[in-house]
């Protein structure tokens, strides 16, 4: 490549991080290089500009859209029945009731939802661990290995990721009333494992990550196969693994319709299926002994995301890549 | 069962997206696909077993039943029977709402296994489990000398296909509540008729135009369908096990029902609006509307989500075409016994104890909020006759009960009503706005109810 055709492509990995940086059209144009290539820094910059500031609204608006619900949830936590009844939506009520209404979360129907809430960290970590896992093995496989049917074998997970898992709910549960296993947690462990798309994800990835030569020299070295893959490969498809972990984390966590079909007992309820039946009893109700559900429903929505959020925080200083770069010479 | 099921209904058909529209088809053909070949040997079996003298002595013997039911509460009315026969347990579990739970039954009774003995489930459900040969026909246990002790429109609702296949529980009679300092405030009076109601809507906008005399949800489809039986709407029709036939094109009450809100709506004296969530129910609280269309459950969720309303709303009967008195169900459920049932005689006598006995049928009103089907309350003068302090110096069961007798007769739902309310959002909830075509609509939604039975394997007629 050359400056002079594409003067605004970046020739160099840290030249791309630092473009993302700059501040927009602070930087003066008189510091660096000749003034030809400065001239062509600010045409780039100039036209940038144009266009980010679209981008930006737009990505402000879709921010705005998908944060507002949130907000609302945040404000109305704090609230009492009767304030979230009265007050705006968008700001607090006369009273403040964010303690009581946790406490309220924690106490209700007799503790359940901590029940509720271990559950989904037992389908989660059980069902997306072991689909991430699955995945990363089996992407790998499809990536780097020939064998007879292999062509076969992904067109059959790419055919298997248009089929949506709702679809399917009904039929695994006559399946599992076969195998006896309606009604326990492996009715909702075991289909979570299984993650289409994440093994397409993986087998792309590990096609670039994983580089042939490397596998040759270990294999060269002695190293069995399952040794080249646990202290070698999987490194290399951390960043893919742990994207693929999210993908699994996020569909397990939010599973509502699996759940909802194969499980009768609320003590195995995950937090989907226990505030939805929340739902409908907020907006129920009767005479005697009535519970005015509605903050312990927000409070118990609120609290249901932290796991997720935490996840992705914790998570993402792993969505690094390049680490085999320069290990070998392509 | 009223406050909750009809709610849940809403929220149901609220979040009828064409995901949850799909799964009911999918819940719904697997059902059906049952029909053919379970029918016969359930036949034999309910032959064999069905002995109406086994039920009375039932209880008294040890006995474990499973009741799926969401209603809160109704675990103080299961506690006195239990108190009552000692020697039968009863495990009482809430699966879900509504829809929810019916998804679930629908599944374990496909399965062949996982079916609680007991279930409840809302009228407009009850012909897709009856006809699908998924509960006892109670008749064969000496049910039909029950009939007596029912509201005849709870009775009716729980005859499917020549069969009675649940023990009504509760019902929701319609009635017109009513914001009296908005009526005062305007010098008007309760409308009687729906030209009244009209009036009183063009009233209410010329004093400020943000006001409304009423609402319409879009995702309701448990309110249209009320409000066409309410005119005289018969649209359904359900003969036999395999036919049916939806008329809402042609039906006089679905005609009427548009002739009614239509100009209404082009008058914008009625919203369009979603209900049952958080900004409704402030909405209900600024006397926005000035009228609420409503069964008889009303009052237990009035208190508990409009405290500040007592003293501000009562209770009139229904507005009709011509005046005189005429109502319709909305909400209310039954209690069913399913075919897996292990003890049938047994699960057949709670059902029937549960929602007919004495003691039960008070508590069911007092300790858990529901409005009776029974005439042992509907009739009783001390029942018509008590004050709610929600409503001072009325009497609203009064009304309520005069409303339970005059609903419109031979009201029917379809064997497949879940599915039918589901794309009832895409089809009559578009056209809720100044200048909707209603007519057209009802065309559009018989049209996809009609094909939806055919792929299923009814005979449409």
């Amino acid at each position: 490549m050359s400056t002079s055709t594409l003067p605004d492509r970046p020739s160099a990995a840290g030249d791309a991080s630092s473009r993302f940086f700059r501040p927009r059209g602070r930087r003066p144009h008189r510091g660096r290089g000749g003034s030809g290539k400065s001239g062509g820094r600010r045409d780039r910059r100039d036209r940038r500009d144009r266009k980010s500031t679209a981008l930006t609204v737009a990505m402000a608006l879709m921010l705005g859209y998908t944060l507002l619900p949130l907000v609302w949830l945040m404000f109305g936590v704090t609230k009492s029945n009767e304030g979230l009844l009265s007050s705006r939506g968008l700001w607090f009520a006369d009273d403040f009731n964010l303690f009581d209404n946790i406490h309220d979360v924690f106490t209700y129907e007799d503790g359940i939802y901590l029940r509720w809430f271990a559950n989904n960290l037992l389908y989660s970590v059980v069902g997306a661990g072991g689909a991430a896992m699955i995945a990363t093995l089996g992407g790998y496989a499809l990536a780097k290995f020939e064998f007879a049917g292999r062509r076969l074998m992904f067109a059959l997970v790419l055919g298997a990721i248009s089929i949506p898992g709702t679809a399917l709910a009904v039929p695994t549960y006559l399946l599992f009333s076969d195998v006896g296993i309606v009604n326990t947690p492996w009715a909702v462990i075991l289909p979570s494992l299984a993650s289409p798309f994440g093994l397409y994800l993986m087998r792309v990835y590990a096609a670039d990550a994983v580089p042939d030569a490397m596998l040759e020299a270990a294999r060269m070295d002695g190293a069995g196969e399952l040794r080249i893959f646990f202290t070698i490969s999987l490194r290399l498809l951390a960043p893919g693994f742990v994207t693929v972990l999210l993908f699994a984390l996020v569909a397990t966590w939010n599973n509502y319709f699996l759940p909802l079909i194969v499980l009768n007992d609320p003590n195995w309820f995950p937090l989907t299926v226990g505030l939805n039946r929340w739902n409908g009893q907020a907006n129920g109700g009767s005479v005697a002994g009535s519970t005015a559900i509605y903050p312990i429903l927000l409070t118990g929505s609120l609290l249901a995301i932290v796991p997720l959020i935490v996840a992705f925080l914790f998570l993402q200083r792993f969505w690094q890549s390049g680490l085999s770069a320069g290990g070998v010479k392509q | 069962m009223n406050a909750k099921s009809s709610i849940a209904g809403r929220l149901g058909s609220r979040r009828s997206t064409s995901m949850t529209a799909a799964v009911t088809v999918a819940a719904l053909a697997l059902s059906l696909a049952a029909c053919g070949s379970d029918s016969k040997s359930d036949d034999d079996k309910g032959g064999k077993q069905a002995d109406p003298s086994a039920v009375a002595g039932a209880l008294d013997q040890p006995a474990e039943i499973t009741f799926w039911s969401w209603v809160p509460n109704i675990d103080r009315t299961v506690a006195l029977f239990e108190k009552k026969y000692p020697k039968v347990h009863v495990k009482l579990v809430n699966v879900g709402q509504s829809k929810d739970e019916y998804t679930k039954l629908q599944a374990a009774l496909k399965a062949g296994s996982g079916a609680p003995d007991v279930a409840q489930i809302e009228y407009y459900a009850l012909p897709q489990f009856a006809i699908t040969k998924q509960l006892v026909n109670l008749a064969d246990f000496g049910a039909a000398s029950l009939r007596d002790k029912f509201a005849s429109s709870a009775w009716s609702q729980v005859n499917v296909a020549g069969g009675i296949y649940g023990v009504p529980q509760d019902t929701g009679p319609m009635a017109m509540f009513y914001r009296k300092d908005v009526l005062d405030k305007l010098g008007a009076t309760p409308p009687k008729t729906w030209a009244e109601v009209a009036e009183l809507g063009k009233k209410i906008k010329a004093a400020d135009p943000a006001n409304f005399v009423t609402y319409l949800d879009p995702g309701d489809a448990g309110q249209a369908n009320s409000l066409i039986w309410q005119q005289g709407g018969k649209p359904y029709q359900v003969s036999g096990e395999s036919s049916a036939a939806v008329k809402l094109k042609d039906d006089p009450g679905a005609a009427k029902w548009a002739a009614t809100w239509g100009p209404m709506l082009a008058d914008k004296t009625v919203e369009s609006t979603p209900s049952w969530n958080e900004e409704w129910w402030k909405s209900m609280g600024a006397g926005k509307y000035a009228l609420w269309l409503a069964g008889a459950w009303a009052p237990a969720v009035m208190q508990k989500n409009l405290p500040q309303g007592a003293g501000q709303w009562a209770v009139a009967p229904m507005p009709t075409g011509d005046g005189a008195p005429g109502s319709a169900e909305n909400g209310g459920s039954s209690v069913a016994v399913t075919k897996q049932a292990k003890n049938k005689a047994a699960s057949v006598a709670f059902a029937t104890w549960l929602n007919s006995d004495p003691e039960a049928v008070k508590s069911l009103n007092s300790d858990v909020g529901l409005f009776p089907a029974t005439r042992l309350l509907l009739d009783d003068p001390t029942f018509r006759g008590a004050d709610l302090p929600y409503f001072p110096g009325t009497k609203p069961n009064e009304v309520f009960a005069q409303m339970s007798g005059a609903v419109r007769p031979e009201w029917q739902y379809l064997p497949f009503q879940v599915y039918a309310n589901s794309i009832f959002k895409d089809t009559i909830g578009q056209v809720y706005k100044p200048g909707g075509d209603l007519p057209g609509a009802l065309s559009t939604w018989q049209e996809r109810i009609t094909t939806f039975g055919k792929e299923q394997g009814f005979t449409m007629k």
